[in-house]
């Protein structure tokens, strides 16, 4: 009895930090997936924790907090997006402008992977067996993804109409959640300024729940007409325990279009090179 | 000791190239101009909670008397009312508040506003940072030759 206890005892020192942080499984086995998270985040805490300092709607609470890297950081040791070299010229062009000609701009769906890399927004998963539903607070989008038995039977809807986010369907692969993408319109940037894509785009997730914390996410990209190779975006989810997604209706007063359109007019320079 | 510093660094590299952009509505640069920072203190005159922008408006009083009322741009009520602001109490018509953020590129009374001192010298963030969403440093492709 003193023995099973001083083992337990020791089991528990040598792995005290991973017992309680294990990723929970559902009850057909696989790891749980559901919660609300926060993407291209790497830190732990509730929402307001984790995005104190100068980082995502910093709220000043730590102002030692190191700030969320912002889309104007470069980002050391990144792998520049494949394009080919008539379509990153392209990629350049909206670089240049500043990304004006952004679709968001606009109130359209974002796109993916850049709908589940972006931090200021949370994510709502939610899993049961055959079904798992994303919800994205921007642009208030969503999808419906069936989990199939194994890849050779997640068959994609043979009635399919391009779409802002694509046709998904999954399989699991060990404990992570793979989604097969197709059925995009070309009308969303991947991730980064001016990453456009045609409509034969094919793109494949990998989500695995690493921790109770954190998803590890990846998004592979292949697109024979704009890319020289597959694109693959690698980022983490952060589960933000007592956050809800809510309502985010962008169309209510977008006024940005109407000012673009008059800072054009005006023959204002904004270009950046 | 020297394997602990590859790991350190290593473990750096990690969270540097996974780190992914972080985007708001619309392009910071587009509309907004990072080489004009602005503080202007004044009385909120009007409040609106709209997507997929919050504004609020200052009357700013200048050296000789004179008001101009000014617009600024920030997050939308999602993102504040998750970063502590709470609708109809942090910021009221009536505060006399102080805020930093930067001029819109027309010259306008328009600006893009970043953080907000109330009356009590709380301060509060009510729009990210400068050059959020206009696609950063570097772009996502190599320079083409």
């Amino acid at each position: 009895m003193t023995r099973s206890l001083l083992l337990a005892v020791c089991a528990l020192s040598a792995f005290g930090a991973t017992v309680s942080d294990k990723p929970p499984r559902a009850s057909d086995g696989h790891p749980d997936l559901t919660g609300v998270w926060q993407g291209g985040s790497t830190r732990k805490g509730d929402w307001e924790e984790a995005n104190s300092g100068e980082g995502v709607g910093g709220t000043g609470k730590d102002p030692k907090a190191p700030a969320n890297i912002s889309p104007t950081s470069a980002q050391a040791g990144r792998e520049p997006a494949p394009y080919q070299p008539w379509a990153a010229k392209k990629v350049l062009e909206s670089f240049n402008k500043r990304g004006i000609d952004d679709p968001a701009a606009y109130c359209l769906p974002p796109g993916l992977p850049r709908m589940a890399v972006l931090g200021l927004f949370p994510v709502q998963i939610v899993q049961t067996p055959k079904q798992i539903v994303i919800l994205y607070e921007y642009m208030n989008a969503f999808r419906v993804i069936p989990v199939a038995e194994s890849a050779a039977k997640a068959k994609h809807h043979d009635d399919m109409v391009p779409t802002y986010l694509g046709d998904s369907v999954a399989h699991w692969e060990g404990n992570t959640l793979v989604v097969d993408m197709t059925g995009f319109n070309d009308k969303t940037w991947l991730t980064a300024t001016g990453t456009f894509h045609s409509d034969k785009l094919h793109m494949t997730e990998r989500y695995t729940r690493v921790s109770k914390d954190q998803i590890n996410y990846e998004a592979t990209m292949e697109d024979p007409v704009v890319l020289t190779k597959p694109w693959v975006v690698k980022s983490t989810m952060m589960l933000r325990e007592g956050t809800r997604v809510q309502e985010y209706v962008c169309a209510e007063n977008n006024l940005d279009p109407g000012r673009y359109e008059n800072l054009l007019k005006q023959g204002i320079n904004f270009q950046k090179q | 000791m020297r394997h602990l510093r590859w790991l350190f660094a290593a473990v750096c590299c990690f969270l540097l190239s996974s780190a992914q952009p972080v985007f708001a509505h619309h392009s910071f640069g587009a509309e907004y101009d990072a080489d004009k920072p602005v503080t202007l203190s004044g009385t909120v005159t009007k409040i609106e909670w709209t997507n997929p922008h919050s504004h609020f408006y200052l009357d700013v009083k200048d050296a000789n008397g004179n008001v101009a009322n000014w617009k600024f741009e920030g997050y939308p009520p999602v993102v504040l009312s998750r970063t502590g602001w709470k609708r109809d109490v942090t910021l009221k018509v009536g505060d006399n508040i102080t805020v930093f953020g930067w001029r819109s590129r027309d010259g306008t009374n328009w600006a893009h506003a970043r953080q907000i001192t109330v009356a009590d010298g709380h301060k509060l963030y009510f729009g990210p940072p400068a050059g959020t969403g206009d696609g950063g440093a570097v772009p996502a492709v190599d320079p083409v030759k």
